[in-house]
């Protein structure tokens, strides 16, 4: 940057190719008598804090809006007779700004006593007390004392629940509205606002009610003082007595950091460190308090065998000696490992299959697809070349989500999208049938047929070379699609977000097809394009990174013959033909989309091996349960959906006679391996892409994991060659077939996935879960709703081709007609009976009770 | 003068009137613990109570602050909420956070009395009783129970003489309890 820029303002030009470039002018200023250069724009705050200047905040938080409102930052700038909130005022070249003189530092005391003439000091019972912002800065700048002898304002005497699991208590309070503007711009549940005027302001829910919102809790970490505050948590413990422990989330694959904290061996909560880990301080509902299920009372704590048909507990000699005689004397066997296990186990399972029991048929269970569409999948999203950081994806023009419900699935990276698409230079477009959180910000949200997927995605593919569109059975308009392809053209950077549920749909290999074709087409026109996943499982792509792929190797490289995938396996054991089956962490009875089918299966297998935490539906079926470990009782790492390699570290020992998974697979093959770095180590020579990264370096930013530099895979012979060549037909849609005989009698097409609160079947255990949801609900669009003659909360009978449930109904605003949700969480409406194997979406019928 | 000094025993006597006026003073051996026992001031920095309000509520409100600045970390508190409470029936403690457990190791304590000054509520003092000897070290650890009960000597009671008192032993350990109306100036 030459001199003579210096002091000039931002300049913007239009390119000739109609592109908007800002050029950033610097500008020097002097803080403090140090000079400093700095970007023209920058807050003097950012400035001051750059030159290594402290300066007190309350309301300015990095990744919210500005507000200006608390005054601690107040700073003099020479010239100026007024002193100026350093958080909302901008540099200007030449400025001379003092953030330490005697005007600055009394003004900063006033403010704190202002603060605290109202504030009730009563922090020998406030739960903040310890770790509260207003305590900390009163003691470095504040006065000590005050003149103040009026009463306090007072609100009340007792707090208010807000939630069942947000206390609010409005007489601590300082209005800083942190809790406002993460709820509004990050969480996007705009469940908060402002009730009354200057002192008497009142943060609260919308008339002081309950609140209905996603419980995410992030009110409660934003929080300065001990305003809001989590109920589960509410007087356990005080900061200082609490034992930190730095994680990764385990309910989804976008891996947020997490901090478990506990006291003699108990887990009392799970907090979020500010700037820290992708989700920077933010987390959802399962995460911040879908801790109690470590310490479950349901917890397996022994290993069980069966013993003349009942499962009784045994010691861990026999379980052990016991599952290696059969499983070595087993012809065909077969693995299925839980996608929630550690690249540790993982691999370490897959060596075990492998290496000593000899067979391929090893699966992980992502929505339990077939392994060609898992292929496609894994091809559309580049998996084997490495990871691509979020940040990197969100500075695209131009973000396409489809296949997922992401606010559900995936909160933070919903959070994360949300405050990109607040610039409204960018363009998020939406593709789900269901109307969800994001939609508010999309400039255009599709609302097509499920399984339609990739009718929009070649009628996308197809408008972008200016051919017929063609949009039958997608129930999306044709200019919808024309508009996505012009604002694809204009876009320089594209990133495309690829949801599970294609996983799902019959033609879901077809879809990924489509955006493999997508990404190739969009790239050979020179633009830069990004295609993520969003998966819902935390380490999926450690799962198939590692290998635990019926056709994978670590790090991508092809088997020789391929083993058979999740449906494979149940098909043979139907016929009988299975002798063994070791399942980790996996509930295939209540989560394979056909339960009758799994059952049956899984009962003509010859012997289960079942390594779990709590007793589940495959479990009772077992003839050996090995009792595992949570995620805050083990070491190792995580691979999240964007390649990101973190860490997790153990905060408490397993429960009771529970080991951790890593000993129990060392156990069972003989291995002699101590700790998961010795396991990582081997990792390391194993799959390329790890090969880098050090275990003990892993911090909380975590590393992305590199290319694996195998050979990419052409989808299993159906490969990407040319946009062209892969185009699909879409004059004939496979999902609504309009021979299809049940359409008139069934008219519902049925979604499944995780709700907000819930993940699987695993948060289900977590009794602070269940009260935020307590029932199960099916979820219809408003239109049919008044069409069927249905109010919100009714009960209704849903009833599909082979199973039938009464649930209570949700009605959705702007949901596609004729889709029907149903969260596959519950453990008393287990909505996979509605599925039949090989029949894809499963229809349903709806009427009153 | 030194012969009529020597003549008269003037020496001799003076040595034995200060004898003999011992002989008749009052005695100054404190027959403790069998019949006396030595009251301490106010200030005395004995085992610990943990007090209530006129109204008869806990004035812990389980802050931990008395744990934090413990120098021996002889204190353990665990808060909890009390739920039990409506408006009508009398609270357990002045605020709706109570401790579910107070602990005090007495064996580490070295009654230096920081937790006194640093409790916010004045709810933990330190109290007047010295006879901490028992038998097992089980009674070393002085719970909640225990520091809430009210103690011989009240705490606006002057302390700084002596008492009658009795001796007591029996499976908890030795105790002297004294009698407070019988007070007795010692010295």
């Amino acid at each position: 940057m030459g001199n003579e820029f210096v002091g000039d303002k931002p300049r913007r030009y239009i390119t000739q190719n109609s592109e908007l470039i800002t050029i950033f002018i610097m500008a020097t200023v002097k803080i403090n008598g140090k000079e400093i250069t700095v970007e023209d724009g920058t807050l003097i705050l950012d400035a001051a804090r750059q030159a290594g200047f402290e300066i007190p905040t309350f309301c300015y938080q990095a990744r919210l809006s500005r507000l200006g409102s608390c005054r601690m930052c107040l700073v003099e700038i020479a010239g100026q007779k007024k002193l100026q909130p350093s958080c909302v005022t901008p540099v200007l070249h030449g400025m001379e700004i003092f953030t330490q003189n005697e005007t600055v530092k009394t003004a900063r005391a006033s403010m704190l006593e202002f603060l605290l003439a109202n504030h009730p000091l009563d922090c020998p019972t406030c739960d903040k007390g310890g770790e509260c912002e207003l305590q900390d800065l009163t003691f470095k700048y504040g006065p000590r004392q005050s003149p103040f002898a009026e009463r306090k304002r007072r609100f009340h005497e007792k707090d208010e629940i807000l939630s069942p699991v947000i206390v609010k208590n409005h007489n601590r309070c300082i209005h800083c509205e942190r809790c406002v503007r993460i709820c509004d711009e990050a969480v996007g549940a705009k469940a908060l606002g402002g009730i009354g005027r200057g002192a008497m302001l009142k943060e609260t829910s919308f008339l002081n009610k309950e609140l209905d919102c996603d419980h995410c809790g992030n009110c409660i970490e934003v929080c300065p003082v001990g305003s809001f505050m989590s109920l589960p948590y509410r007087y356990k413990s005080r900061p200082w007595d609490l034992v930190e422990t730095d994680t990764v989330c385990p309910f989804c694959a976008t891996g947020c950091q997490l901090t478990i904290g506990t006291r003699n061996g108990s887990v009392l909560r799970v907090r979020s460190k500010i700037e820290t880990g992708i989700n920077k301080e933010t987390l959802c509902a399962r995460g911040r308090f879908g801790y109690d299920f470590i310490q479950s009372e349901k917890r397996l704590t022994k290993p069980m065998a069966k013993k003349n048909g009942r499962l009784t507990e045994c010691s861990w000699e026999e379980a052990i000696s016991q599952a290696k005689n059969k499983l070595s004397s087993a012809k065909k066997i077969a693995g299925i490992a839980s996608a929630r296990l550690t690249n540790e186990e993982l691999y370490l399972f897959q060596k075990l299959m492998r290496n000593v029991f000899r067979t391929n048929n090893i699966d992980s269970g992502s929505r339990w697809t077939d392994k060609r569409t898992t292929d496609a999948l894994i091809n559309a999203c580049n998996l084997s070349e490495g990871g691509t950081s979020i940040f990197e994806a969100l500075k695209a023009d131009l973000i396409f989500i489809i296949g997922s419900s992401i606010s559900d699935e995936n909160p933070i990276t919903d959070y994360l999208i949300r405050t990109t698409a607040a610039d409204k230079r960018k363009n998020l477009i939406l593709a789900y049938p269901r109307r969800i959180k994001l939609d508010s910000s999309a400039t255009i949200s599709l609302k097509h047929t499920p399984g339609s997927e990739d009718i929009v995605i070649s009628g996308i593919l197809n408008a972008l070379q200016n051919q017929a569109v063609k949009t039958d059975g997608s129930q999306v308009s044709e200019s919808d699609i024309a508009t996505i392809a012009q604002r694809m053209k204009t876009a320089s950077t594209i990133s495309i977000f690829l949801g599970t549920d294609s996983l799902r749909f019959a033609n879901g290999k077809e879809m990924l097809l489509g955006i493999a074709n997508l990404a190739k087409a969009l790239k050979a026109s020179g633009k830069n394009i990004k295609v993520m996943p969003l998966l819902d499982r935390c380490n999926q792509r450690g799962a198939w990174d590692m290998g635990v792929h019926p056709s994978f190797l670590p790090g991508y490289k092809k088997t020789n013959s391929d083993g058979m995938d999740c449906t494979g396996i149940l098909e043979a054991s139907s016929k009988g033909e299975m002798d063994a089956i070791y399942i980790i962490g996996e509930d295939i009875v209540s989560m394979y989309p056909d339960a009758k089918f799994a059952k049956e299966a899984l009962s003509k297998a010859g012997f289960i091996i079942v390594q779990d935490m709590f007793l589940t539906e495959t479990a009772k079926m077992a003839d050996i349960v090995l009792p595992g470990a949570s995620y805050a009782e083990k070491e190792g790492t995580w691979t999240n959906q964007e390649g990101r390699l973190q860490r997790l570290r153990r905060a408490l020992q397993p429960i009771k006679a529970a080991r951790e998974d890593l000993s129990i697979l060392s156990s069972i093959g003989g291995f002699e391996y101590k700790s998961a770095r010795d396991v990582f180590e081997e990792i390391r020579k194993e799959a390329p892409g790890y090969q880098d990264i050090s275990f003990d370096s892993l911090n909380n930013t975590g590393v992305l994991v590199k290319g694996h530099g195998a050979e990419k895979q052409g989808s299993r012979g159906q490969g990407v060659k040319g946009s062209s060549e892969t185009k699909i037909n879409p004059s004939n849609p496979r999902t609504l077939e309009p021979s299809n005989p049940y359409l008139d009698d069934y008219p519902f097409l049925l979604i499944t996935g995780n709700h907000l609160f819930h993940s699987g079947r695993l948060s289900q255990k977590a009794d602070v879960l269940k009260r935020l949801l307590p029932e199960s609900f099916v979820e219809i669009s408003d239109k049919d709703a008044a069409a069927l003659g249905i109010k919100e909360g009714d009960r209704v009978i849903v009833k599909g081709k082979h199973h039938e449930a009464v649930l209570r109904v949700r009605v959705k605003q702007g949901s596609l007609k004729g889709t029907a949700f149903i969260p596959e969480n519950f453990e008393d409406v287990p909505v996979n009976c509605f599925f039949k194997k090989g029949e894809g979406i499963p229809r349903v019928k709806i009427s009153k009770q | 003068m030194n012969l009529l000094k020597k003549i008269f025993f003037i020496d001799f006597i003076k040595g034995l009137s200060l004898t003999f006026k011992y002989n008749v003073s009052r005695t100054i051996t404190m027959r403790y613990p069998d019949e006396e026992k030595w009251l301490p001031y106010q200030r005395f920095r004995g085992l610990h109570t943990l007090n209530r309000d006129s109204q008869g509520r806990e004035l812990c409100v389980a802050c931990e602050l008395c744990a934090k600045v413990c120098p021996t970390q002889c204190i353990t508190v665990i808060p909890m909420e009390d739920v039990g409470t409506d408006l009508k029936s009398v609270p357990r403690g002045i605020s709706d956070r109570i401790a579910k457990v107070y602990e005090i190791n007495l064996v580490r304590c070295l009654f230096c009395g920081f937790c006194e000054d640093a409790c916010p509520t004045t709810a933990i003092r330190m109290g007047r009783d010295y006879e901490l000897a028992c038998f097992t070290l089980d009674c070393a650890i002085a719970d909640k129970k225990k520091l809430l009960t009210p103690r011989d000597i009240p705490a606006e009671f002057e302390g700084g003489f002596v008492v009658k008192a009795k001796f007591i032993r029996n499976d908890e350990g030795i105790k002297v309890k004294p009698d407070l109306s019988k007070k007795k100036r010692w010295w």
